[in-house]
């Protein structure tokens, strides 16, 4: 499919025998937000560590990973990233011992990309314009968010993935986070968002998938997927936390 | 001898000692990495230079380019050998590897050039002159040069650009710094070939003081390994004073207390530091 910038055909991970995710095909279009969300273990962050082939363990990880129609399945982590696939690790790790200014510095996009300008990345987080000179150990959750997404943003992305950003922030900053990755979108990046926050991510994403067990359950237009008991039940009911 | 000329002495030797340590201060700083092969590649540079020199009867500025060669060689080799465990960072793995490549490198370096200590002779060390009554040689004068103008180069190569930048986000996140676009790979290939260059530098310039053998090369690991520690691991400008500290410290001891007990008073030093600074001089601030 032309239209397609990100696509994983049967993409396959497991840890020492054991399967932590088996996905006969995933694809992420121009101009996408597409969530995925299920439980703790369900793979969501297997998925997006293996389309980068990057993990803090060793998996075993097979499959085909598509972008912009090039293979890189077999590519090393960096030089995905070099071509454009960029992925905000949970936590929005950042490098603590550099300064916000030498983190986005340090972020340069390859020969051929072109990535946001410092201005662009300050009007979508002018937060950080504040923070310029602090190290990246001395930013809140909130800020190190930014920071992470900005950096990703400075490598001039093709595709984005992001994981987990909401994790640990406060309400009022999910939304903004999440505002933010939407104004991305419409701006024509492809965004694939791992969220626990179903609640949160259902507001801005356009398609839905849902993982359990390493699997896909369910996955259609978010229209469709607010709909879905198994995602109302165990999401959206009464009893959700 | 008087205090200015043991001064004098203590500067030339610190300056041989933090020389012998910067191949590991970068590689601590930058790969949170060891080489205990580090003394018998400090071994394997002197022989390479001597040999370069004595047999080959090649001129000495050649010499120091052939031994640096090879330095970086080793380095590579040794890097390559055990890569795997280095992106696991398998710590105590890589501590016997290097260990034991310490070892192959003593055998084979007995092989190649046999039992007979051997001088390397420079047009440097045959120039001497008296400095406030210390007799040196241009020799000693070279290698304080060397030193301050590598630690220099180093400090800012570190501290400012590209390259410094990455080196810093390889050191405090190598996974982190392959999303960032970083081969870390080739950083560590590189952080390695330059611990074995710049070791095999220290070797070319600081052997023409000793005799050369193949057993050489424990004193210069402990060297470092003081240096290092005491300057604050990864610390550039920590290394550099640490070094001279030692040298001066070492030929203050020797002159006025006794030679035969320097190493263990620079430990007892060395102990009391980490006691009361367990980061070491330059505590808190890594790769600087």
């Amino acid at each position: 499919m032309s239209d397609v910038v990100l696509e994983a055909r049967d993409l396959v991970v497991a840890y020492g025998g054991n399967l932590a995710l088996d996905l006969p095909h995933l694809a992420l279009r121009p101009g996408e937000l597409v969530g995925v969300v299920g439980a703790n273990g369900a793979g969501k962050s297997t998925l997006v560590n293996a389309l980068l082939g990057w993990s803090r363990g060793t998996p075993r990880i097979s499959g085909s990973v598509r972008l912009a129609g090039e293979e890189i399945g077999a590519l090393p982590t960096h030089e995905r990233v070099r071509r454009g696939l960029l992925l905000v690790p949970e936590g929005g790790p950042v490098f603590g011992r550099l300064t916000v200014a030498e983190n986005l510095a340090a972020a340069e996009a390859a020969a051929g990309r072109r990535g946001y300008t410092e201005a662009e990345v300050f009007d979508l987080f002018p937060r950080l314009r504040e923070r310029l000179h602090h190290a990246g150990a001395a930013l809140s959750g909130g800020e190190r968010q930014m920071l992470a997404i900005a950096r990703s943003l400075r490598l001039g992305p093709r595709a984005l993935l992001l994981d987990e950003p909401s994790i640990g922030l406060a309400p009022r900053l999910v939304s903004t986070v999440l505002r933010t990755v939407r104004r991305l979108v419409d701006a024509g990046l492809p965004v694939l968002l791992v969220e626990q926050n179903v609640r949160a991510a259902i507001e801005v994403v356009d398609r839905l998938v849902l993982l359990e067990r390493g699997r896909i359950l369910a996955e259609g237009p978010v229209a469709a997927m607010r709909d879905d008991p198994r995602i109302i039940e165990a999401y959206l009911g009464d009893t959700v936390a | 001898m008087n205090l200015v000329q043991q001064l004098i002495n203590g500067l030339i030797l610190g300056h041989a000692y933090a020389l012998i340590a910067i191949g590991w201060t970068v590689l601590l700083g930058v790969a949170r990495l060891v080489n205990f092969g580090h003394g018998q590649m400090y071994m394997i540079g002197a022989f390479m230079a001597w040999w370069a020199t004595a047999p080959l009867g090649l001129p000495y500025p050649v010499a120091v380019l052939v031994a640096v060669a090879a330095g970086a060689l080793l380095g590579l080799l040794v890097q390559a050998v055990m890569l795997r465990l280095t992106l696991e960072q398998n710590l105590v793995s890589i501590m016997i590897v290097t260990l034991g490549f310490g070892h192959v490198l003593r055998g084979a370096a007995s092989l190649a050039f046999g039992g007979t200590p051997q001088v390397l002779e420079t047009p440097p060390s045959l120039i001497e002159f008296e400095l406030a009554g210390a007799w040196i040689t241009a020799q000693d004068l070279l290698i304080v040069a060397a030193a301050i103008l590598v630690f220099a180069l180093l400090r800012g190569v570190v501290e400012r650009g590209r390259l410094g930048r990455t080196a810093r986000m390889v050191a405090e996140d190598p996974k982190l710094a392959q999303l960032a676009g970083i081969d870390v790979t080739r950083v560590y290939l590189a952080v390695f070939a330059f611990e074995g260059a710049a070791v095999a530098l220290a070797a070319a310039l600081v052997a023409p003081r000793t005799p050369i053998l193949t057993s050489i090369g424990f004193e210069e690991v402990i060297v470092t390994f003081v240096v290092v520690v005491l300057g604050g691991i990864g610390s550039v400008a920590g290394s550099y004073l640490a070094g001279v500290g030692l040298g001066l410290f070492t030929a203050l001891f020797g002159g006025f207390v006794s030679p035969a007990y320097t190493t263990a008073a620079s430990f007892a030093v060395l102990t009391a530091v980490l006691v009361l600074r367990p980061g070491g001089l330059a505590a808190g601030r890594a790769v600087r």
